[in-house]
């Protein structure tokens, strides 16, 4: 990529190189027509050969010239251009670099310098109005989760405490507690549901910035020690094979909703009695279960598309993985291999 | 116990009030951040559960007034935004606990339980049952001075069935309990059912008589 002014040295030099050569001819024609007007004047004569001495002496002497101021011109036009762009274009740059450092996480306006150049004056006016839109529709936006949230949750928790009210009844038969069990297991499950399309939302929304140093290794064991009860219920066994000391940088809650959310799907969708194999290296995560037909890879990460009736999931579990791995630019991939869902993050 | 219930959807609150109306808790109620301030300048609570987004102001002054007041009432933030900031903020300005809604009755039973008995039984926290003995801050357990060893997720359902005495408990409930945010995530809660059924040995083989009833298959209830 060419830096701006560089482009307009480059025209001017070329169009200053045609002059000067253009000048040759001219210069040689002037001299040599002087030339000749003064040997006529004193009635010189000169010889052929050392008219034509002359005429090369001329053209050799104006070359030179041209060349040398060619050359003056080039070095002056290049210093020029460098003083130039570093004054005239500092508006410009000092801009540019308040760009690159604008998170709209901060939600903070960006303090352009005022300027005496109009166009810079302009493209500062258009920015903050840009950014000032930015900025709206964020917190807009993030208004909208926050009371999507209040409102779902508030009557979600209502009707819950009212199950939870109407299992303290003295009178229940059991087919009666049966049923509220089976609505409060309903409802838990969307509360869960409004719970993930949140986080979704807020994932998107580039929330989660905060960043540290974490221990994958040990965070992928303390993970796994929490899942142990849930293999067992279904006698599932769970080989890890973790690489210590892997490192990865990035925000903790995240990291832990794609272990826990991986955890999960490889629980819940094989079959008990299968192992489940939890693979850390270097580079990469791999977790791979049992299941009889390979799934969908185009539709997989998409939401709400793994929901099944046998396996009541929320459905937006494998899109929350790929949304913490595209913050990051890790890659999760999907693979059906010798009878095993393999899922593979490379970080 | 005097427990204030600071909250504007008035369905919760009458179910929290409900819940908690037993011979232990009182419970009296305000809906607006006005009546809020109110009451909690005049009179003392052991306990006070506040909502966040109250009509007429934020929650979070309400827990700065207590603060400034020097009152020593617990405060368990019951917020519908389940945000880290907003959990950060309240227990950085004084709260004791924050739970996001929706949540289980008998798991606000059980924190309001706790907060109390943090605050006023301070050193000595030590919860009698009659043959039973609960040492709150060393964590034991002992029947008839017999010490019977539980495991920490025994010594947590034990907790949570004092605490929650003579209610009955889903077992969904106590699942959340026990595994947080993953037992949410699947819809088989049997690993419950084994802690419970060793809690409940453990207990009857020290010589404590059963207080634990199971009630149609699923639920529980501690009775006394």
């Amino acid at each position: 990529m060419n830096k701006l002014l560089n482009q307009s040295l480059k025209q001017f030099l070329v169009y200053s190189g045609i002059v000067l050569a253009c000048s040759i001819p001219v210069y040689y024609i002037a001299i040599s027509m002087l030339w000749q007007y003064e040997l006529s004047e004193h009635h010189i004569i000169l010889t052929p050969e050392a008219d034509r001495e002359d005429s090369f002496l001329i053209i050799g002497a104006v070359t030179l010239l041209s060349v040398f101021f060619f050359a003056l011109l080039l070095g002056g036009f290049v210093l020029l251009n460098r003083r130039i762009s570093r004054r005239l274009w500092q508006p410009f740059y000092r801009s540019l670099a308040q760009i690159k450092n604008f998170n709209l996480n901060q939600q903070a306006k960006l303090p352009f310098e005022p300027t005496n150049i109009a166009e810079f004056a302009e493209l500062n006016a258009s920015l903050d109005k840009l950014i000032d839109g930015n900025i709206a529709v964020y917190a807009q936006q993030k208004e909208f989760a926050d009371n999507a949230s209040h409102e779902l949750q508030t009557p979600l928790s209502i009707v819950q405490s009212k199950l939870e009210l109407l299992l303290q009844s003295q009178t229940l038969r059991d087919e009666q507690y049966k049923l509220i069990e089976e609505a409060v297991h309903a409802l838990l499950r969307v509360g869960r549901i409004n719970k993930n399309l949140l986080l979704l939302t807020k994932i998107e929304n580039s929330q989660f910035t905060e960043k540290e140093d974490i221990d994958l290794s040990g965070l992928v064991e303390d993970t796994v020690l929490q899942f142990i009860p849930f293999s067992q219920d279904k006698e599932q066994e769970l080989q890890t094979s973790l690489l210590p000391g892997t490192r990865v940088q990035g925000n903790r809650m995240l990291i832990e909703i794609l272990l826990n959310n991986l955890m999960t799907n490889a629980i819940r969708h094989s079959p008990p009695r299968s192992p489940i194999s939890i693979d850390l290296s270097g580079s990469s995560l791999v977790i791979a279960n049992a299941g009889s037909v390979p799934l969908d890879a185009s539709q997989l990460f998409k939401r709400f598309s793994s929901a099944s009736t046998q396996t009541p999931g929320t459905g937006l579990g494998l899109s929350l993985i790929q949304q913490v791995c595209n913050r990051y630019n890790w890659q999760v991939v999907y693979a059906y291999y010798n009878g095993r869902h393999i899922f593979s993050v490379r970080f | 116990m005097k427990i204030l219930i600071i909250e504007d959807e008035q369905a919760l609150a009458q179910s929290i009030g409900t819940y908690l109306s037993d011979t232990n808790y009182l419970c009296e109620f305000a809906a607006t951040f006005g009546e809020a301030m109110e009451k909690v300048e005049v009179y003392e609570y052991d306990c006070i559960l506040l909502d966040l987004m109250l009509p007429g102001g934020d929650g979070f002054k309400v827990l700065e007034e207590l603060k400034a007041m020097k009152k020593q009432e617990g405060v368990i933030i019951i917020s519908a935004k389940n945000s880290i900031e907003d959990k950060i903020k309240g227990l950085e300005m004084g709260a004791d606990d924050y739970m996001a809604k929706p949540f289980h009755l008998s798991e606000l039973g059980a924190r309001i339980y706790s907060v109390i008995r943090r605050k006023y039984f301070g050193n000595v926290n030590i919860v009698e049952q009659n043959e039973l003995k609960i040492d709150l801050l060393a964590k034991a357990v002992s029947v008839n001075n017999r010490e019977v060893p539980l495991t920490k997720k025994e010594f947590g359902l034990l907790l949570y069935f004092i605490s929650n005495k003579n209610r009955v408990i889903s077992k969904s409930a106590l699942a959340e309990h026990i595994s947080g945010d993953i037992a949410d995530m699947f819809d088989n809660y049997d690993f419950v059912y084994a802690h419970i059924k060793n809690l409940k040995k453990k207990l009857t083989e020290a010589g404590c008589e059963n207080h634990l009833k199971t009630l149609y298959g699923t639920g529980y209830k501690w009775e006394i």
